[in-house]
């Protein structure tokens, strides 16, 4: 009973299907409201599904040069561990695999995609591939430090001098005291999380890693037929995983009482949280380069988290 | 007396921490390593040493049934210094080798020129 | 029988190099068996004292010549074995057997072999003495042999670039330590008047007077080079770039870690230093600038091994600052960490030694890449290891770090104090730093494209192969079982280091630390662990198989090999924007762009302070050295 239980939560709710089906529902979103911005009509929602299945059914063309075992794996691997990740994440009252794990194995499990799509952009061969996953790795410790930074105030403001590192505890706290961005001492880190989400789901002007016209797209050059289209549905599904995280740290502690309205008012404010987060910055911004966006993150995005965590550290 | 002793083994200390860490000859810095090796040597030796004590030799009975510590010289810190000396000896035969052979693939032994593994 | 065992392993080593000198000198299939033999013979007389010190938590004395004390005065020397020894004694001999079996087939045609596996088991058989003796003055003596041998072995093969100039280096800052640490002996012994350290817990419990602080200062020091903590590291670097593999392999994975555990043996038992705020501030602090500016270090570098090198500086500086944090679980996170570096560690220089050894000596990051086609098997051991050290889960290196980061937090906001939140912050981003460097190196060696040179390169021979892959195989088996292995195997050695009064009363009879009025030290005992790898796991790499074979299994015809059609060969090659494909591999030096050019400021006063001076780098020691005793005479009286 305890293995079916287990199986249904990672292929059905809240792992692949759930991740899968809201992450390319929020992709659309994401498109016809950029769409919207720029005066466009844009896709129907259904478009990046649409891209998936198409994808899927194309021909998978391995480049001579490359590391064929590396190169195939990498895609799966990346889309596995996305999988896995939204069962330690709790869905207001309701998590999945409890107790399992807490902040820090989260932060690490993020990695393993970004390790992922390095690995195989780097076993492709190309040397387009290789700048990009330079930039990718580049980016992934730009938003290290604030990102750190940011799960530290968390776990101060909730745990105050004890050790607290579980999200369910996070958002039992949030039940009891209001959500987190209700106390103002957390809003700069709230602000510096907003500013992580677009770099790790990689959206523009974060994108430097897979930017189209200049190293098109990078890591993923050389991709083609299914492994593609597992990449660019890890691409959709981290962004239900980070603003899933970001929705858990700061704007929890709704309890309905049902799983399944706890769910879809999970999906709503996530989408939201998109909304502000990458579709707001995506439209308004143009892509950085890989300097400026080291630096951005290391002095303004830390300096928000860190003016945060002064806060919360005397007491406010 | 000792109050020389350890006047003198720190002056050598510093001697050769002096020697070591401004001389920019190899030969020089392995002679500042066997001046501080000499220094503490000196040290340890002072350790054990009291004025106007005997010889160190007793029966265990003579040490049970009173005779102080305090009537005869120390004898480990003379034990450790022969082990400190012959390990202080073979720092400098091992340091030398060393530095013959740099001598033959560097052309120098300055040390500005042996600086192929920096940064 | 039992009792014997310590003094038998350090004395069969000894033994077993003699005898290689004497009839090993010229028939290699002699000097392979004696070694091996003596090293699998050791291994099962240290392996033999983990039942009655580690499971039933016992401590072993032995005196030499039956010296028992008298009086309630040590006067002969002792040995003494408890868990916290022990686990770096097994740290040790399980290195070096692996090390011994993979230099089988990478040292092979080298010259005066004989020498190699003398001076290799004399390294040995001084790190297991060191670790398990109960003398201080011994313990020095093993560490001038350890010194001694590891030089030795660093310039063996004189020919190699800068092998002996970093020989040299690491003979006079060594040097330098020694000698430290010998004043501190002295000064004890004219403050104590003894060398057995059980004797001297017992003796120095009661604060310490100006000349034990300056011999506390200065053997905390010496042991900081040994271990080479920053700003005493220069000389590692060096040695463990230019040193053969197996060799760079136990000086990262067991010399540093003598240090370390001299260091912990000196602050936690001898002189009971560690529940002192200040003492906790400055072991961390160093513990702290060590991670950064080793991983930072490694980040520049452009040759395979000194990266390696660089992050063993960065790793011994998780060990530091999780042993210096002064509580159970930050000593349980470092001793795990020790063991866990020793292996992924191994492993990572096991594998570049492969490529250094297949490649003819290549090992600059801009001259090597594609090698993942010729040599999948390194590959494969490079990635696990590469994985490990970074920290991903489920490997070993994410299970310490983990309890790192853990004890480190924990401290911060038990005692509300800011400071040890930036230690926590720092050991976060030293790891992903650490990621970053490695992908590095699998982009620079192992991916991107085959150049002509390494075309005809093969993959390494099975010799070398079995000791990477059985590293492999314990990175990720510590890794998914390590609730087990840091409940039964490490907590023993922490509760030995804080139970310094049965250490005092086996070695000088019962009640003596009673009656010297010694008091245990109070350490919370909390081991905060909800991560469980194994369920994790088990899932993970099911579904992951399914996936594979759901997603591309049908599809992709997998493992053969592609049948370029000439007509189409464009379709297979690589994407040049519609140009002639050409050879255009993105080596070391143009990776990690953004970051360095955004560092480039710190970079500049870096490789001034790694100036490759010899006196420079004496200079810097003295410098640190003064800084430790001026704040310890500071804060600590």
């Amino acid at each position: 009973m305890t293995i079916l239980r287990y199986v249904f939560y990672i292929l059905v709710f809240p792992g692949a299907l759930f991740t899968i089906a809201v992450g390319l529902f929020m992709a659309g979103i994401d498109r016809k409201v950029i769409a919207h911005m720029q005066k466009r009509v844009g896709p129907p929602l259904r478009q990046p599904m649409y891209d998936f299945f198409k994808l899927l059914g194309k021909e998978t063309i391995i480049p001579a040069k490359a590391n064929r075992a590396a190169f195939l794996e990498a895609p799966v691997l990346s889309f596995v561990s996305l999988c896995f990740i939204m069962l330690f994440i709790p869905i207001f009252g309701f998590t999945a695999i409890n107790g399992a794990a807490d902040m820090i194995v989260i932060l690490y499990l993020v990695t393993i995609p970004g390790a992922a799509l390095i690995i195989g952009g780097a076993s492709s061969g190309s040397p387009f591939a290789s700048i990009g996953i330079s930039r990718e790795m580049v980016t992934m410790m730009a938003y290290e430090l604030p990102f750190v930074l940011v799960l530290l105030t968390v776990a101060k403001k909730v745990g105050g001098d004890q050790l607290v590192f579980n999200l369910s505890l996070v958002s039992e706290y949030q039940a009891a005291n209001g959500s987190l961005l209700s106390h103002w001492s957390m809003i700069p880190a709230a602000l510096a999380m907003l500013l992580v989400i677009p770099a790790e789901v990689g959206t523009q002007p974060f994108d430097v890693a897979e930017a189209e016209n200049e190293i098109c797209e990078g890591p993923l050059v050389e991709y083609s037929g299914s492994p593609l289209a597992l990449f660019k549905l890890s691409i959709n599904m981290k962004m239900i995983i980070m603003t899933g995280l970001f929705t858990s740290m700061f704007l929890g502690g709704i309890r309905t009482g049902f799983v399944a309205l706890d769910a879809v008012l999970f999906v709503i404010i996530c989408i939201a949280v998109m909304l502000v987060s990458i579709t707001t910055i995506h439209a308004v911004t143009a892509r950085l380069k890989i300097e400026h966006l080291f630096k951005f993150y290391w002095t303004v995005v830390a300096g928000l988290a860190l003016v945060s965590t002064i806060l919360v550290w005397i007491g406010m | 007396m000792t109050i020389f002793n350890y006047i003198a083994c720190i002056l050598l200390i510093v001697l050769g921490l002096y020697a070591v860490c401004t001389q920019k000859n190899l030969l020089k810095t392995i002679i500042g390593l066997s001046i501080i090796d000499y220094g503490v040597n000196l040290l340890i030796v002072s350790t054990g040493f009291n004025d106007g004590g005997s010889v160190p030799v007793y029966q265990m009975s003579d040490l049970l049934n009173g005779v102080s510590a305090q009537f005869f010289v120390d004898p480990v810190p003379q034990a450790l210094t022969l082990t400190s000396i012959v390990i202080g000896a073979c720092v400098n035969a091992m340091s030398l080798a060393i530095v013959v052979m740099i001598k033959k693939k560097y052309g120098s032994i300055n040390v500005d020129d042996v600086r192929r593994l920096r940064g | 029988m039992i009792q014997h065992f310590p003094v038998l392993a350090v004395m069969g080593m000894f033994l077993g190099a003699f005898l290689i000198e004497i009839f090993g000198s010229k028939n290699a299939a002699v000097r392979n068996a004696i070694s091996f033999i003596t090293f699998t013979v050791v291994a099962g007389l240290v392996y033999a004292l983990i039942k009655p010190i580690i499971i039933d938590g016992g401590v072993i004395a032995y005196w030499m010549g039956n010296w028992e004390p008298v009086a309630g005065y040590a006067i002969g020397i002792g040995y003494e074995v408890d868990a916290l020894g022990l686990v770096f004694a097994i740290i040790a001999i399980t290195a070096f057997w692996i090390s011994n079996l993979y230099s089988f087939g990478y040292m092979k045609g080298e010259h005066h072999l004989g020498h190699y596996y003398t001076l290799f088991m004399m390294l040995c058989g001084s790190i297991l003495g060191f670790c398990m003796t109960g003398d201080l003055f011994n313990m020095y003596i093993m560490v001038e042999i350890m010194t001694f041998s590891a030089v030795a072995l660093t310039g063996f093969i004189t020919d190699k670039d800068g092998a002996l100039e970093a020989a040299l280096k690491y003979l006079v800052l060594c040097s330098l330590g020694s000698g430290f640490i010998l004043t501190g002996i002295a000064l004890i012994y004219l403050q104590c008047h003894t060398l057995n350290i059980a004797q001297l817990a017992s003796m120095l419990s009661g604060g310490l007077t100006p000349t034990t602080l300056l011999a506390f200062a200065l053997t905390v020091a010496g042991f900081g080079v040994k271990s080479f903590m920053v700003p005493f590291h220069t000389p590692l670097a060096d040695a463990h770039a230019v040193a053969p593999s197996p060799i760079s392999m136990v000086l990262s994975g067991v010399v540093t870690k003598a240090g370390v555990y001299g260091m912990i043996r000196c602050i936690y038992i001898m002189f009971r230093a560690m529940d002192l705020t200040q003492m906790q501030i400055i072991i961390t602090a160093f513990g702290a600038v060590t991670m950064f500016v080793g991983v930072s270090m490694a980040l520049a570098q452009h040759d395979f091994k000194r990266l390696l090198a660089f992050h063993s500086i960065s790793q011994v500086g998780y060990i530091i600052t999780a042993a210096g944090l002064g509580t159970a679980l930050g000593l349980t996170g470092g001793i795990f960490h020790a063991m866990n570096h020793m292996l992924f560690k191994g492993l990572l220089f096991l594998a570049a030694g492969a490529v250094l050894h297949q490649t003819g000596g290549v090992t600059n990051l801009d001259k090597l890449g594609g090698l993942s086609k010729r040599m999948p098997h390194t590959t494969v051991c490079f990635l696990f290891g590469a994985a490990a050290i970074s920290g991903l889960p489920p490997f070993n290196g994410f299970a310490s770090k983990w309890l790192i980061y853990q004890a480190a937090y924990t401290k911060a906001a038990e005692t509300g104090n800011f400071y040890y939140l930036i230690i926590t912050i720092t050991a976060l981003v030293v790891s992903v730093m650490t990621l970053a460097s490695f992908v590095k190196i699998a982009q620079a060696v192992f991916f991107g494209q085959l150049s002509e040179e390494n075309k005809d390169v093969k993959e390494a021979p099975a010799i070398m192969l079995v000791p990477m892959y059985i590293l492999a195989a314990l990175c990720l088996l510590t890794g998914i079982f390590y609730r087990p292995i840091a409940a039964d195997f490490i907590l023993p050695a922490v509760r030995s280091t804080v139970d310094v009064v049965k250490y005092i009363d086996v070695m000088m009879g019962e009640g003596y630390a009673a009656a010297a009025g010694v008091y245990n030290m109070a350490v919370s005992n909390v081991m905060v662990s909800s991560w469980s790898p194994i369920v994790y796991l088990i899932l993970f790499i099911t579904v992951f198989i399914a996936a594979f074979i759901v997603i591309l299994g049908s599809k992709s015809d997998r493992g053969a090999t592609v049948e370029v059609d000439p007509k189409n060969a464009m379709k297979h090659s690589n994407f040049f924007s519609g140009e002639e494909p050409v050879y255009s591999h993105v080596g070391g030096s143009d990776m990690l762009w953004g970051y360095k050019y955004d560092f480039k400021p710190y970079y500049r006063v870096m490789e001034e302070l790694h100036s490759g001076r010899v006196t420079d780098y004496c200079n810097m020691v003295v410098i640190a050295t003064a800084i430790i005793v001026v704040f310890m005479f500071m804060f600590m009286r």
